[in-house]
């Protein structure tokens, strides 16, 4: 019945639809947050926070985009 | 000569089926990013006939599975792909008209199934590669979808809810270009595979290639053209469905759904499952709907796409077997699948003559 189902892969594959599904989105949800938060700050005239947010923001927005290449690497290794 | 004639008639099906399965899934692919204008209609679709083309050559895992696993290409004949086909585009284009959005994919592997048993007996399928790469996965594949998508938006309203709107609400617009964007570079992945795996097939059966091949390049480039030509034709209806029926949904919720989606399909794809693209979209949007409130989601709607999936294989198995039967009434030679060509042709000539002249009659 192990053989049938596939077991190993199956759960390869939810594990790793579970952390890049929620994990893409959090991070992306970090740098919205970091990006509304720069608008807001600097409008507040609070640069330093603002340059912050700012920067949590980008970091963010690069880990978001490198998760979605080393994705498509890692999918068309095999 | 007359084995050569059957085999260009299943290819040529096979490329009319990649043609109506882009076709039936644009749906899934840019209905989210339409119905939240992240962006138009036009541009959504283009792109994703683009990317969907480019997934096509970046696996053939799923190609595989289809060739060698779901039935013995010992006992298959291009005739037998050949009625599997017709069961498949039969069935996708019944619920494409009833605006259903069912499963491409289960379609074709239901009208192989159906064909294949109707002409070599159960022992023609293998039991272990359709009960372990198609029917577990396609249960468990829209539920993980739904659940990934669910906690998502979780997590999203979370980290922004006490943002003010608008900003939030555009980072999510181009956030759904890149998850929009991976979720058509994903079912170009495992549904143009899908075609290139039964032409594979097909190829094996006329002894064109051995047990066991690879497809061929000129499979990878017709399938891929054919799949984008088809997203790019578009499915409106299901578009509608799929974008606005089952819930109306957020520009957040949009992207979850994508995300929740393109991840599926892209580690199902790794390891060879031939995944229902459009089972796993319809699980992300619901998960992302149910993750902000559970009555948000028409389940009256969602209840008809369950019906429309559980009747998938069986129906499209049954039409593979009936085309199959009809197929070689008259022999095992190239007029059986020549006159079912021109049968089909017919009653889909007729069905959307009547169609037409119905939808020019004014309202009274």
């Amino acid at each position: 019945m192990a053989i049938i189902v596939q077991t190993k892969e199956l759960a390869q594959t939810i594990v790793a639809s579970v952390v890049a599904g929620v994990g893409v989105t959090l991070v992306f949800s970090i740098a919205i947050w970091g990006a509304a938060r720069f608008v807001d700050l600097n409008r507040s005239q609070r640069p330093l926070a603002a340059g912050a947010a700012a920067a949590l923001g980008a970091a963010a927005l690069a880990v978001t985009l490198a998760t979605v290449v080393v994705g498509i690497v890692v999918m068309t290794s095999k | 000569m007359s084995s050569d004639l059957v085999l260009v008639i299943v290819v040529g099906t096979a490329l009319a089926f990649d043609f109506t399965n882009g076709f039936h899934d644009t749906a899934n692919v840019v209905a989210t990013t339409i119905s939240t204008r992240a962006a138009r209609p036009q541009v959504a679709i283009g792109i994703a006939s683009l990317l969907n083309f480019l997934g096509a050559f970046i696996s053939i895992s799923v190609a595989a599975t289809v060739a060698n696993d779901v039935v013995n290409a010992d006992v298959i004949t291009p005739t037998i792909v050949f009625a599997g086909l017709i069961g498949a585009i039969a069935w996708n284009l019944i619920t494409w008209w009833l605006g259903l959005p069912s499963s491409s994919s289960h379609a074709l592997i239901g009208g192989v199934v159906g064909s294949a048993v109707a002409a070599a007996g159960i022992d023609a399928v293998l039991a272990e590669g359709l009960v372990g790469k198609v029917l577990i996965p396609a249960v468990v594949a829209p539920v993980v979808a739904f659940l990934v998508a669910g906690l998502s938006i979780g997590i999203v309203y979370r980290i922004v809810g006490r943002q003010r709107p608008g900003p939030v609400t555009r980072g999510f617009r181009y956030g759904q270009v890149i998850s929009g964007g991976l979720l058509a570079l994903a079912h170009g992945t495992n549904d143009a595979q899908k075609t290139m795996g039964v032409i594979t097939l097909a190829l094996i059966a006329n002894g064109t290639l051995g047990p066991n091949s690879d497809p061929p390049l000129w499979v990878i480039v017709s399938a891929a053209t054919a799949i984008a030509l088809g997203t790019y034709s578009g499915g409106w209806r299901i578009i509608r469905t799929t974008g606005t029926r089952i819930i109306k949904m957020d520009s957040a919720q949009g992207f979850s759904a994508q995300g929740a989606g393109a991840a599926v399909i892209l580690a199902s794809t790794h390891f060879g499952f031939p995944l229902s693209t459009t089972h796993v979209i319809n699980g992300g949007v619901m998960g992302a709907g149910a993750g902000k409130r559970v009555s948000a989601v028409r389940w009256g709607v969602a209840g008809n796409i369950m019906v429309a999936w559980l009747l998938t294989l069986p129906a499209a198995a049954a039409i593979g077997a009936a085309a199959y039967g009809l197929s070689t009434v008259v022999g095992s030679g190239a007029l059986g699948p020549v006159l079912v060509s021109l049968l089909f042709i017919s009653v889909l000539v007729v069905a959307f003559t009547r169609r037409e002249q119905g939808a020019s009659v004014p309202a009274g």
